[in-house]
């Protein structure tokens, strides 16, 4: 038979057992939210993803409408058309932020230049389109937003005591925001 | 007023609220034993449990159908795809904002501006606004409106507020329970027992009054929450204060909506000339104020 432990040994392993209960309860706690806030990043990054599609998907018939209309705008148009191409065929992140960028420029021109068509401008099924497109830019911009604010609280709980503790022995790095460009933040300028 | 940043004015609300329902739950908890204290020696424990089943049949009932009882009871019908393309594509980029999938939108025909959201969470959630609001708010007062419902689906504010109103109906139940339960028990006891019965008593009168007043004051903190939210949503808090602000000066608070599903609404569809602590919700001028001061 063993040696009875005495009551002040019992407590010690008592103790030392429950640290390393809630030491490990800790330690899961931040790993899966390190893991939850950087997947919210790659969801935000679909969400932007689906808008540009839908965008793309949109562009066509804005063409086919506007161009029986806007016969002197056949540069604006093509710019369009290329943009779309370009979004089209972007493979990676960057190459689709830097075409989504050109092809939101392109139809800003567009509807710039409807202004001098009112026949244009009255045509519903062109007025459904403008809603439509502009509304995708409104929710591409707050698909970014919200992209931000998870980069942000990623960002915060891995450059922050413990969570920075973890994200080392986890290899993750901070992840770089949305940057929005001067471009975006000017005023369409139209001039042909 | 000094500046307080919207993430604070979040995490504060989120406090307040998680304190006042633990005191409503304390509340029940009180009640069912001082029952169960003066009714056990008899045959009373069954017509608890019979009581339990109604009120968890009642709080299911409640959590699954509710968005479909409300949206039934205030006449909303589903948004038009085309002549409402503007508040579906606000409310979709809204939700967006929110990271959470877009909520069903409605439309309820009335003149005064007001919005109210229901469901269960936001994979079942739902969005109402007026024609009201529709024709007298411009764009960025409706994206703050909307940012307002919105932030009352992300923040589980739906889901919290029926269980407030279901514990709340609880409350009211119980005490009525408690004090026909005298009539049952032995009377005249002396000591111990006689003092727990007066006490008894006691709560079963005021425990009514004031579970109602802590519905009360969770519905108004909830709304400075969704306010908050909104602006944090928007990033333009002046859109939602300047819309509230139209509130205040067009709507007559003479819309025909049930008390009972008052305090889902962005502002009291029902202004009555009630005592102010039983407002479920804040005064718009505090409300204005607030969002102007972020």
């Amino acid at each position: 038979m063993g040696s009875k432990m005495s009551p002040v040994g019992w407590a010690i392993t008592l103790i030392v057992v429950l640290i390393i209960v809630i030491l490990a309860l800790i330690s899961v706690y931040f790993i899966n939210r390190i893991i939850v806030l950087s997947n919210r990043i790659d969801n935000a990054w679909a969400q932007i993803d689906v808008q540009l599609k839908k965008r793309a998907d949109l562009v066509p018939n804005l063409v086919e409408t506007v161009k029986g209309y806007m016969k002197h705008e056949q540069k604006a148009i093509e710019m369009v058309t290329k943009a779309r191409e370009r979004m089209m065929s972007a493979g990676g992140v960057e190459e689709k932020i830097k075409a989504g960028r050109e092809l939101t420029a392109a139809l800003k021109t567009i509807f710039a230049l409807a202004e001098n068509y009112p026949n244009l401008k009255a045509n519903e099924n062109f007025k459904l389109l403008q809603e439509q497109l502009e509304g995708i830019e409104s929710k591409i911009a707050y698909a970014r937003q919200f992209y931000n604010d998870s980069t942000l609280s990623y960002n915060n709980m891995i450059s922050t005591i413990p969570g920075r503790w973890f994200a080392g022995t986890m290899h993750r790095v901070q992840r770089p925001y949305f940057e929005i460009t001067e471009e975006e933040r000017a005023p369409v300028r139209v001039s042909f | 007023m000094e500046k307080i940043s919207f993430f604070d004015q979040i995490a504060k609300n989120k406090r307040n609220s998680i304190f006042l329902s633990i005191f409503i739950i304390a509340l029940v908890v009180t009640l069912v034993y001082t029952i169960a204290y003066l009714l056990l020696p008899e045959f009373a424990i069954f017509f608890l449990i019979f009581a339990a089943v109604l009120m968890v049949a009642h709080a299911y009932t409640s959590y699954n159908y509710g968005d479909k009882i409300v949206l039934k009871a205030t006449g909303a019908k589903p948004a038009d795809p085309i002549e409402h393309v503007y508040l579906i594509n606000t409310v979709e980029g809204l939700s967006i904002a929110a990271g959470i999938p877009p909520p069903k939108v409605y439309v309820v025909e009335d003149d005064e501006i007001n919005a109210f959201a229901c469901g269960k969470d936001p994979k079942h959630a739902s969005i109402a606004v007026t024609t009201g609001a529709l024709k007298n708010l411009n764009r960025t007062e409706l994206e703050g409106v909307v940012g307002h419902e919105i932030s009352h689906i992300a923040n589980y504010d739906i889901r919290f507020m029926t269980l407030v109103a279901v514990l709340v109906g609880l409350v009211a139940i119980l005490s009525y329970m408690l004090l026909r339960s005298y009539r049952v028990t032995h009377k005249g006891e002396k000591g111990k027992a006689g003092l727990l019965i007066f006490a008894g008593f006691l709560l079963a009168i005021f425990a009514p009054i004031v579970s109602r007043l802590v519905q009360a004051m969770i519905s108004r903190r909830r709304e400075f929450s969704a306010d908050a939210s909104s602006a944090q949503l928007t990033r333009y808090p002046e859109g939602l204060a300047s819309a509230l602000e139209k509130i205040l000066k067009i709507n007559r608070g003479k819309m025909q909506v049930s008390e009972s599903i008052s305090h889902l609404f962005i502002s009291d569809p029902n202004r009555s000339p009630l005592d102010e602590l039983f407002a479920t919700h804040p005064p718009l001028e505090k409300r204005i104020k607030v969002l102007r001061a972020m």
